[in-house]
């Protein structure tokens, strides 16, 4: 795809996309050690429960509804919901669980109401079963043991949203416990960068691996939309997730 | 009614606002609760206080509604410690009551479903094309893997559903994909059960893999074409089991139910 560039001006089109991705890194940044405190407590969890009765239980994720709301609160500029994932057949009583606390979606402005316990349906013969074990989010850090950022995408019968989704492992001896995250919407996550960004020479297109617009600057790229840059047009790579971020002149 | 926000649970119990003939709104909402799997064989359902409550119904209605539905087999209700109504997801009873919608609507009311199915699902498979990712495109071959082994008319409605969602979802907007939920709902109100004759399962999975591979190719036209063209075909089948349920039932009320039909199924 063609960036239309003007004059060459590589000075320019660094500086801009290094400002780019600071402001971006800044949010994801700032929303990951978040998840990584929530990781540690699921840790914690886990090892308490192991000790006192040789596995964790449902009641024992129950309980870490607390330590998810405190940061999902703290958080709130940014993540719209957070919580803790279950790897299918962790737990001694019950096959799939999640532990995940939103907030509703409200007109800007008009106050955020109390966060919401997700509710998804876990059974598999249900046409609405969120299948999270096939969940890209959830798949992608088991596989990998690295922290992953999946999106945008539409998280259909799980929470009605234009989502990023950041995960963590959790992992205690090699074993795989299941991940914990945090949902940033693509809307937000939007508002929150240009906000920083202010006024630039250039005009940005960030794209995932998937090719996949996550934010842009300029309509001639819609977020959401498929847009193939090459290395050559790509000014700067972030390192997770594996942004390209593009600058093109207006 | 929200499928999408993971509540489609609470949904299923939300106040109704049909108006009108109230009790047939119960038993076309549960109806469908039950043949989309959301509420599930053998589930109790709530007190039948707490669920005229919920769905903001008097308890006269609502015991029209679930003594309507003890007798089309949908739901049974024991008596005694541990009673009460019992979900019973039969596959009979389900098409039954496929039968009885398609005898309700008009004709119009079908062509008007499909004109709206084809706007949604036919931009739907164009925006995919544009903007699906390998792995989006990847996941649906595989939901038409698990649609080409299923067995039975209820599975297949579920795992189709489950696809033309996906197919939305894969076009990156939240909008059509919650459309796309509603007008499934609303499709498997006529759809469902097994024993109606559906249109060749595998062929039906056949259309749909054109559809993937148009996704794939970035052929945005072919694949909203394609699948406006299948819902043409869907409509059409509907029509005519509509006009034929019609026909019979006029001449033989009581039999209407025990004739043949090749019937449509399988959208």
């Amino acid at each position: 795809m063609s960036t239309h560039r003007g004059p060459p001006d590589g000075d320019v089109d660094r500086r801009v996309a290094d400002q780019a991705a600071d402001v971006i890194g800044g949010v994801v940044e700032r929303v990951f050690r978040t998840v990584l405190e929530l990781r540690d407590e699921v840790l914690a969890a886990y090892r308490a429960a192991v000790a006192r009765d040789g596995r964790m239980c449902e009641r024992d994720v129950t309980a870490l509804r607390d330590p998810v709301l405190g940061r999902l609160g703290r958080e709130h500029q940014a993540a719209i919901g957070m919580g803790v994932v279950v790897a299918p057949g962790l737990l001694a009583d019950r096959e799939l669980r999640i532990e995940w606390w939103q907030y509703g979606t409200r007109a800007p402005g008009a106050g955020r109401g109390e966060p919401t316990l997700l509710e998804v349906d876990l059974n598999p013969a249900s046409v609405g079963f969120y299948d999270y074990a096939t969940a890209e989010w959830f798949v992608g850090p088991r596989r990998t043991g690295r922290r992953h950022v999946v999106g945008p995408y539409v998280d259909v019968h799980g929470t009605d949203r234009y989502l990023l989704t950041l995960t963590v492992p959790v992992v205690a001896d090699g074993a795989f416990l299941g991940v914990a995250g945090a949902d940033l919407p693509v809307a937000r996550f939007e508002a929150l960068v240009l906000r920083e960004l202010g006024d630039l020479a250039a005009d940005v297109v960030v794209v995932n691996p998937e090719d996949r617009v996550v934010l842009s600057t300029s309509a001639r790229w819609l977020a959401g939309s498929r847009a193939v840059f090459t290395d050559a047009d790509t000014a700067r790579t972030l390192a997770e997730p594996r942004w390209r971020v593009v600058t093109t002149r207006r | 009614m929200r499928l999408l926000s993971g509540d489609a649970r609470r949904a299923v119990f939300a106040p109704l606002d049909d108006g009108a003939m109230r009790s047939e709104a119960v038993v076309r909402r549960l109806g469908s609760a039950i043949a989309l799997g959301i509420i599930v064989d053998g589930e109790q359902l709530p007190s039948e206080q707490q669920l005229a409550a919920s769905l903001n119904v008097s308890t006269v209605t609502l015991r029209d509604a679930l003594s309507d539905l003890r007798t089309r087999g949908l739901v049974d209700t024991r008596r005694g410690r541990g009673g009460g109504s019992f979900v019973c997801a039969s596959e009979e009873a389900l098409t039954e009551l496929a039968r009885g919608r398609l005898r309700e609507l008009a004709g119009t009311d079908l062509r008007e479903l499909g004109d709206v199915r084809a706007a949604v699902s036919g931009a739907a498979a164009r925006l995919a094309a544009e903007r699906a990712s390998e792995g989006e495109i990847e996941r649906l071959r595989e939901t038409l893997g698990r649609l080409a082994a299923a067995t039975g008319g209820t599975a297949r409605r579920r795992i189709e559903s489950r696809f033309f969602i996906d197919v939305a979802a894969a076009a990156q907007s939240v909008r059509l994909t919650r459309e796309e939920i509603e007008l499934q709902f609303e499709l498997g109100q006529v759809m469902w059960g097994a024993g109606l004759a559906e249109a060749d399962p595998l062929a039906t999975v056949e259309g749909h893999h054109r559809v993937v591979d148009a996704i794939a190719a970035r052929d945005g036209v072919l694949a909203r074409g394609l699948t406006e063209e299948h819902i043409a075909s869907v409509t059409a089948r509907l029509v005519d089991a509509h006009v034929r349920l019609m026909r019979r039932h006029n001449r033989r009320p009581d039999h209407a139910a025990n004739g043949a039909f090749p019937e449509a199924a399988g959208t």
